[in-house]
C-alpha cells in the first residue's frame, strides 16, 4: 500500500526545492537509483501525483483517455510547447497510458546491466570526454545513471544513441507540408555500430577502433531518384572533434565530402530533420556548450505501450493536421521525473539554433522531449521521440537473448514553417532491409566508404 | 404617411426627448469607443492585390517564386574600393548574422556570401568537396582575403547575384514568412543595423518590399501632424466665420462622436485598416464638419427668423433630414463601391469608409440640432447672415464671384459653353496620356530621394535588379525540375528572352544550377556540363543539387516538393514603360517554347513586376466600373427624389466632367493612375455630387418663387446656397492642402493635391456648370411642384409658413 500522506502540491515543491539547492539525484520520497538497482521498481521514489494521471491532474484525466484540446490545458506543463499546441490548435489526439514503474521495461537489457555494473566508474578528463576512472574510453551503459549535472546527464545520451551495441533501423518517413499534404516519402535505412562502450560479450571496444566512438551510415532505398544516396559519419571519441562525413550519389559513382560543420541541413530534400538533431545528440557533445540543468519536475513522454507489430509493417495510425495526416497515433506515460537541460552550439559559429531544450527522463537516461530556439529565442523545431518494449500480445523482437527495446517513431516539426517529417521504425523497407539489433558484420556491408558505394550500385 | 409628415414627427420627437436622445446616442457612443482599442492598423500583403487576377494567383499558388518579402540589403565600398577588405567583410558576415535575429525571417532564405549556402566546390581525388566561400569567421589575413575572392570568382551564382560585377558592392537577401512579420518591428531592427554598420567607407541600402511597408509605418507618425494640421485649419477657420461657442463647439462635438462610431466599428469588425489609408478618415471627419457646419447656418437662419432656440433646432431638422441624408448617402455610396475593386484591402476601406460616411445620418443630421438647442445662443447672427455688401469684406467678394458666375452662366451661357467644351476636350485629350502604373523607379509612395528609392536605384545600378518577372513552370505530373523536358524548356525560354530586343538583365531556373552540378560532380572538367538530354541525367542532376542542402536553398527556383519550377526574370526598373516590354518579350518566348507540355504548363506569371501590373489592371478596368456603377447609381437616386431623368443627367454631368478634369490634372502633374486613385475618385464624386444637389435643388425652389424668371433664381440661389459650397468647399481645401508639405510620404503629398484639385474641381463646376446647364436646357421638371422636394415648413406658431429650403444649406 502507497500512503497517501503528501499533498498535491509536494512534489512540485521537492523539485523546485531540489533544482533550488542544486540537488539533481533522481527520486522524490527516496533516492531513485538505490530502488533500480534492487528491484527496477521505481514506486516508492516518487508520490501518487507522479505515477499516475489521475492522481496528478486529481481524477480529471484518466489513464486510458485522450488528450485533446478539450483537456490538453489540464497538463499543459507536462507538454513541450509544440506538442501542447498540436493538441490544442491542431487536431492532434494522445492516449494516456500507465506510468512505467519496471524500468527493465525502458533499457535494453544488456545496456540496463552494463549500467548497474559500471554504476560509479565514469568521468569527466581534462578535455571534457568521459573516462574511466583509468582514464580509457568508456566501457558501457549509462556512465552516469544517477547524472547531477547537466554534462553527465548529456554524456548518457552522446555516448550510445540507440543503446545496442549497432542497430539497423529500416525507416520509413513522410515529409507533411503546412498544408497537411504529403510532399516527400521516403524509406531510408540508418545503421549504427557503437566501436566503444559497447556492452555483452565481445568487450567494450571494437579492436582498433578505441579512438572513435561510432560508425554511423545512412542509405535511402526509395523513391528511385534517391535511392542508393547514401551517408557515412564516423564519430571520433573525443566529442571535441567534429565527426567525419562523406556522402554517396550513385548517378555519378562519386563520393562526396561534407563541411564537417555543416550539421544544421537536412540529409535529403523536404526533411525538417537535420543531422544535428539525431538523438538530441547529433552533434560531438562538447562542440556545444553551456550546458545547464534549469528544471525537474514530471513530463508527458511516448516512452511505452509505441510498438505496433500488430500492424502491416509495425505502421502506425494517423491523424490530426489540414488533411487529417500530419500526427502518428501515440501513447504517451506520466514520466514521474525528468530533468530539463539547455545547451548552445558553441562551436558552430554560423548555427542558426540559439540553444536546444531538453527533457531527460532519469529513469533510463533516455530524451523524451526535445525543443531547438532560433536565435531570436524563439521556438523553432521540435523532435518528439516515442519508444517501447518491442512487445505486443504474443508478438515480440529479440534483440539477442532479450525483448527488444528501441525507439518506434518520431515527430520532427518545424513550427515556424509548419512543415513535419515524422517517420517510423518498419519492419522492412524498399529494398529489402530489416529493422534489427546487435546484427554481425556491419562494417563491411553498410559503414564504410566501399560499402556505401557498393550500396548504390 | 407622407415623407414630409415624418420629418416632422422625427424632428419633433428628437427635440421633445433630447435627454433621452442625448443618453441613446452617448451609449451607443460608448459602444464603439470600447472598440477603439481593437483598432488594427496593419498591411497585410497579399490583401493589396486584385484576388481574381491571373497573376496574383499565380502568386498566390506559388508564393515563393520571386517572393516579394526579400529584404535586399547591399554593403557598398564608398572609397574606391573592392568588397575584399577585411572590415567589408566583416560587416557582410555580421549583417548576415544579425539579419536572422530580424523579426519573422525564413532563417533557411538568408543568402549572402556570407552564409553557408553560397558555396564554391572543389573536385579533389579522393571526391567532391562542397564547402562555404567564407569559413566558420570572417577573414582576417591577407591570404583569407584573396582566397575569399577567389572562391567567389569560382561560384557563378555568388558572382552573378551576390557581388556587382565592379566588385565594389555585396548583396544580403533575407526572407520573410509573412504570417510572423511584423513591418513596424522589422523597419526599426533593420534602422539599427544601418545604423550599427555604416560608416565614411561604406554606405549600406535596403530595399524590398518589407522595407518599403517599414517607411510607410514610419512615417505613418505623420498622420498624426497631418490630423492635428487639418483640423486644426479648420477649426481656426471656424472660429474665425462663427465667433459664437455653438457654432464652434457644435461640429467639434458631433465630428468626434463621428469619429469614435466611425473607428470604433472597424474595431469591433476586426477588420484591420491599411496605414496608408489611414488619412481618409479626416476627410470623412472634414466631412462630417462640412456639414455639420451647413446644418448649423441653417440653423442660425431659422432662429434668426423665430428667435427661438428650440423651434429653431426643430425646423432645421425638419429641413435637412432628406437633403442630408441624400447627399450623405451619395457620399458613402461612392465609398462602398470602391468595393467593386476586387482587392481585399480596397474592400476593407471601402467598408470602413463607407459605413462611417452612413453613421452621419445619425451623428451629423440628428445631433446637430440637438446640440444647437442646448447651447446659448448667439449673439452675432446679424453679423453672420449677411448678404450682399452687408456684411465684411470677404462676404462682398464671395458675393460678387458667386454673382459672377451667375452671369456666367446665364448672360453669356453660349460662350461659357463653349469654354467648357474647348477645356472638356481637351482635358479628354490629357487624359488618356495618363499613365496606368509605377512612372518612377522604386515606389512611388515615396520621393525621390527618400533613402528607399536611392537605395532602389544603387542597388539597380550594381546588380541585375531587385525587380522580377516569374515564368512559373507549373507541374502536371511528378517533380518536374528532375525531368528533361522541364530543365530544357526552361533554358530555351531563357535563350528567347536574352536574344530578344528588350532582354532581361539576368535570366535564372534551376537549369542553370543542373548544368554546373553534372560538371562538378563528375569530375569537374567543363565538357561535363551539359545534361544528358534525358530523364535520369535531370534526375541526377538535381538529386547532386539538392544532398545534404535544405530544399529552402533552391526555394527560389523550384517549390519544396520540386512539382513546380520558375524562370526568373531581372529587369532593370519596376517603371511602366519596362513593365509593359518585359511582359510582351514574356508573352512572346512563352508562345515560341509551348505553354503546355506533358508534364508541365508554363504561366505567366509572379514577381514583383507581374503583381505591380495586377494592380494595374485592375484600377485600369475597375475605374470605369466604379464610375459606371457610381453613375447609374446617382442617376437612379436623383431621378427618384427630383422625379426627373434631366435632373439625373444635369447632376451627373459635371461630376463626371470633375474627374476627367482631374485626371488630365494628374496627367499633367506627372502621376500615374493606381489604386490609391481609386479612392479619390470615389471620394470627388461624393464631394460633387453633394455640392449638385444642394444648389439644384436651390434654382429649382428659387424658380417657382421668382416667378419663373430663371436668371433671378440662379443668382439667388447661387449667393445662398452657393455661399455654403463656395466656404466648405475652401474650409476643406485649406485644411487638406497643407497635406502637400507636412509628410515625406510622396503618396500623402500626392493625396492632398488631388483632393485638393478634386475639391476646387467640383466647386467650379458646381457653381458654373450646373447653373449653366440648367440654363441652356431649361429642364421640364422645374415646372413641376417643388413641394415634395422643398423643405416649406408649414404651420409655424406664428401661423405663417416658412419655406426652408434644403439647398439653402
Amino acid at each position: 500500500m502507497h500512503i497517501r500522506k503528501f499533498d498535491f502540491n509536494f512534489s512540485r515543491r521537492a523539485f523546485l526545492d531540489k533544482t533550488a539547492r542544486g540537488i539533481l539525484g533522481a527520486g522524490v520520497l527516496t533516492p531513485l537509483w538505490p530502488l533500480i538497482a534492487q528491484a527496477a521498481d521505481i514506486t516508492k521514489a516518487y508520490p501518487d501525483e507522479l505515477l499516475s494521471i489521475e492522481g496528478y491532474t486529481k481524477g480529471k484525466i484518466k489513464t486510458g483517455d485522450l488528450l485533446t484540446a478539450d483537456n490538453v490545458d489540464l497538463v499543459k506543463e507536462l507538454l513541450d510547447p509544440i506538442a501542447f499546441k498540436q493538441v490544442k490548435e491542431m487536431g492532434r489526439q494522445i492516449r494516456i497510458v500507465a506510468s512505467t514503474r519496471d524500468v527493465t521495461r525502458m533499457y535494453p537489457a544488456e545496456y540496463l546491466e552494463a549500467t548497474l555494473r559500471n554504476k560509479g566508474q565514469a568521468r569527466f578528463d581534462a578535455g571534457g570526454n568521459v573516462v574511466t576512472a583509468d582514464g580509457k574510453p568508456w566501457i558501457g551503459g549509462n556512465p552516469f545513471p544517477d547524472a547531477k549535472t547537466a554534462e553527465e546527464a548529456f554524456a548518457n545520451l552522446a555516448l550510445s544513441w540507440g543503446r545496442h551495441n549497432n542497430s539497423t533501423y529500416a525507416v520509413r518517413d513522410w515529409e507533411i507540408g503546412p498544408d497537411g499534404e504529403q510532399s516527400y516519402q521516403y524509406d531510408f535505412v540508418w545503421v549504427e555500430e557503437n566501436t566503444s562502450g559497447r556492452v555483452g560479450a565481445g568487450g567494450p571496444y571494437l579492436e582498433g577502433m578505441e579512438d572513435k566512438l561510432r560508425l554511423q551510415s545512412v542509405f535511402f532505398t526509395s523513391p528511385a531518384d534517391v535511392k542508393g544516396t547514401s551517408y557515412l559519419n564516423t564519430w571520433h571519441y573525443d566529442q571535441r572533434r567534429f565527426p567525419d562525413l562523406v556522402g554517396y550519389l550513385p548517378a555519378f559513382k562519386r563520393v562526396r565530402k561534407f563541411p564537417t560543420n555543416q550539421r544544421f541541413e537536412p540529409l535529403v530534400a523536404g526533411m525538417a530533420l537535420y543531422l544535428s538533431d539525431a538523438w538530441a545528440a547529433g552533434d560531438p557533445m562538447l562542440t556545444w556548450g553551456n550546458y545547464r540543468v534549469v528544471g525537474r519536475g514530471p513530463f508527458l513522454g511516448a516512452v511505452s505501450q509505441n510498438w505496433y507489430g500488430d500492424n502491416e509493417n509495425w505502421e502506425r495510425p494517423v491523424h490530426g493536421g489540414p488533411k487529417n495526416q500530419t500526427f502518428f497515433e501515440t501513447q504517451m506515460e506520466l514520466c514521474p521525473e525528468v530533468l530539463i537541460v539547455e545547451a548552445e552550439p558553441v562551436g558552430y559559429s554560423r548555427a542558426p539554433v540559439s540553444k536546444k531544450r531538453v527533457w531527460i527522463d532519469v529513469r533510463n537516461m533516455m530524451y523524451v522531449g526535445y525543443i531547438t530556439y532560433d536565435r531570436r529565442g524563439d521556438i523553432w523545431k521540435s523532435f518528439e521521440p516515442q519508444y517501447s518494449l518491442y512487445e505486443k500480445g504474443d508478438l515480440k523482437v529479440m534483440d539477442g537473448k532479450h525483448t527488444a527495446w528501441s525507439w518506434t517513431g518520431v515527430h520532427c516539426h518545424d513550427i515556424q514553417s509548419n512543415r513535419m517529417t515524422r517517420f517510423v521504425q518498419a519492419k522492412k523497407v524498399q529494398g529489402g532491409y530489416t529493422s534489427g539489433y546487435n546484427r554481425e558484420g556491419l562494417i563491411d556491408k553498410y559503414l564504410n566508404n566501399q560499402a556505401i558505394q557498393r550500396l548504390g550500385t | 404617411m407622407e415623407a414630409r409628415q415624418i420629418r416632422h414627427r422625427l424632428a419633433r420627437f428628437a427635440l421633445g426627448h433630447r435627454a433621452l436622445v442625448l443618453v441613446a446616442l452617448a451609449l451607443i457612443t460608448a459602444f464603439f469607443a470600447v472598440g477603439l482599442q481593437r483598432i488594427d492598423v496593419r498591411t497585410i500583403f497579399s490583401d493589396l492585390f486584385p484576388r481574381a487576377h491571373p497573376f496574383v494567383q499565380t502568386f498566390r499558388e506559388h508564393p515563393n517564386f520571386g517572393n516579394p518579402l526579400t529584404l535586399t540589403v547591399e554593403i557598398k565600398r564608398k572609397d574606391g574600393k573592392d568588397i575584399y577588405q577585411r572590415d567589408t567583410l566583416r560587416k557582410i558576415w555580421d549583417i548576415s548574422r544579425e539579419i536572422d535575429l530580424a523579426p519573422g525571417v525564413d532563417h533557411d532564405q538568408i543568402l549572402s556570401i556570407a552564409t553557408e549556402k553560397a558555396r564554391f566546390t572543389v573536385v579533389t581525388a579522393d571526391g567532391i568537396y562542397s564547402t562555404p566561400i567564407m569559413d566558420d569567421h570572417p577573414p582576417e589575413t591577407a591570404a583569407e582575403l584573396e582566397q575569399i575572392r577567389r572562391r567567389v570568382s569560382d561560384s557563378p551564382a555568388a558572382r552573378q547575384f551576390l557581388v556587382s560585377n565592379d566588385g565594389s558592392a555585396a548583396l544580403v537577401n533575407a526572407t520573410f514568412i509573412e504570417h510572423l512579420v511584423d513591418y513596424g518591428e522589422l523597419f526599426a531592427f533593420v534602422q539599427t543595423l544601418v545604423s550599427a554598420q555604416q560608416d565614411e567607407l561604406h554606405e549600406i541600402h535596403v530595399a524590398g518590399w518589407p522595407m518599403l511597408t517599414g517607411w510607410v509605418y514610419h512615417f505613418g507618425g505623420d498622420t498624426v501632424k497631418i490630423f492635428a494640421v487639418t483640423l486644426g485649419l479648420m477649426f481656426l477657420m471656424l472660429a474665425l466665420h462663427m465667433r459664437n461657442v455653438a457654432g464652434i463647439v457644435t461640429p467639434a462635438v458631433v465630428s468626434i462622436v463621428s469619429a469614435i462610431w466611425g473607428f470604433g466599428l472597424v474595431g469591433w469588425l476586426g477588420q484591420p485598416v491599411e496605414p496608408l489609408l489611414m488619412v481618409v478618415p479626416l476627410l470623412l471627419i472634414a466631412r462630417c464638419f462640412s456639414h455639420c457646419v451647413q446644418a448649423t447656418e441653417r440653423y442660425y437662419e431659422l432662429l434668426h427668423q423665430s428667435g427661438d432656440k428650440h423651434q429653431a433646432a426643430e425646423y432645421s431638422l425638419v429641413s435637412l433630414v432628406w437633403p442630408g441624408t441624400l447627399g450623405i448617402l451619395t457620399d458613402a455610396v461612392g465609398l462602398l463601391l470602391v468595393a467593386l475593386a476586387p482587392i481585399p484591402a480596397l474592400e476593407r476601406f471601402a467598408l470602413f469608409t463607407g459605413l462611417w460616411a452612413l453613421n452621419l445620418i445619425v451623428t451629423s443630421v440628428l445631433l446637430t440640432p440637438i446640440l444647437l438647442s442646448l447651447l446659448p445662443q448667439p449673439n452675432n447672427l446679424d453679423h453672420l447672415l449677411a448678404r450682399g455688401d452687408d456684411g465684411g469684406w470677404l462676404p462682398r467678394v464671395m458675393n460678387r464671384v458667386l454673382l459672377r458666375c451667375g452671369h456666367l452662366a446665364t448672360r453669356r451661357a453660349r460662350f461659357t459653353a463653349l469654354v467648357f467644351a474647348a477645356l472638356a476636350v481637351l482635358a479628354v485629350v490629357e487624359m488618356s496620356k495618363v499613365q496606368v502604373g509605377n512612372p518612377v523607379e522604386g515606389s512611388n509612395l515615396l520621393r525621390y530621394d527618400s533613402r528607399f528609392n536611392t537605395a532602389v536605384r544603387d542597388i539597380n545600378a550594381h546588380f541585375p535588379g531587385l525587380m522580377t518577372l516569374e515564368v512559373v513552370f507549373e507541374g502536371k505530373q511528378g517533380r518536374i525540375v528532375r525531368q528533361s523536358d522541364t530543365l530544357n524548356t526552361m533554358q530555351s525560354l531563357q535563350h528567347c528572352l536574352e536574344s530578344g530586343p528588350t532582354p532581361p538583365t539576368a535570366t535564372l531556373s534551376f537549369a542553370d544550377y543542373a548544368p554546373e552540378a553534372n560538371r562538378v560532380f563528375n569530375g569537374g572538367n567543363p565538357k561535363w556540363a551539359p545534361l544528358d538530354n534525358d530523364d535520369a541525367a535531370a534526375a541526377a542532376a538535381a538529386g547532386a543539387l539538392m544532398v545534404g542542402t535544405s530544399a529552402k536553398a533552391y526555394l527560389h527556383v523550384t517549390d519544396f516538393e520540386q512539382t513546380n519550377g520558375t524562370v526568373s526574370l531581372w529587369y532593370p526598373n519596376n517603371k511602366q514603360a519596362t513593365v509593359d516590354a518585359a511582359l510582351v518579350q514574356a508573352r512572346r518566348c512563352i508562345d515560341e517554347v509551348g505553354p503546355e507540355h506533358e508534364t508541365f504548363r508554363i504561366r505567366l506569371g509572379t514577381g514583383a513586376i507581374a503583381l505591380q501590373q495586377s494592380i494595374n489592371d485592375t484600377v485600369d478596368l475597375y475605374q470605369w466600373y466604379i464610375l459606371g456603377a457610381l453613375n447609374l447609381v446617382i442617376l437612379v437616386g436623383c431621378s427618384l427624389a427630383y422625379r426627373s431623368i434631366a435632373a439625373g443627367l444635369i447632376l451627373l454631368f459635371p461630376v463626371n466632367l470633375a474627374n476627367v478634369f482631374l485626371t488630365a490634372a494628374m496627367s499633367l502633374g506627372g502621376l500615374g493612375l493606381d489604386v490609391n486613385s481609386l479612392p479619390i475618385l470615389a471620394i470627388g464624386i461624393g464631394v460633387g455630387i453633394d455640392y449638385g444637389i444642394y444648389l439644384l435643388t436651390r434654382i429649382w425652389e428659387e424658380y417657382q418663387a421668382c416667378d419663373r424668371d430663371l436668371r433671378a433664381a440662379i443668382n439667388m440661389a447661387l449667393t445662398t446656397c452657393g455661399k455654403a459650397i463656395f466656404f466648405t468647399a475652401s474650409l476643406m481645401t485649406l485644411g487638406i492642402a497643407p497635406w502637400y508639405f507636412l509628410s515625406e510620404l510622396k503618396f500623402l503629398s500626392d493625396m492632398g493635391l488631388m483632393l485638393v484639385a478634386v475639391m476646387l474641381i467640383n466647386m467650379v463646376l458646381a457653381l458654373l456648370l450646373v447653373p449653366l446647364l440648367v440654363f441652356l436646357f431649361r429642364p421640364r421638371f422645374l415646372e413641376k411642384d417643388v413641394s415634395a422636394l422643398s423643405e416649406s415648413v408649414e404651420g409655424t406658431p406664428s401661423g405663417d409658413s416658412q419655406r426652408i429650403s434644403m439647398a439653402s444649406l
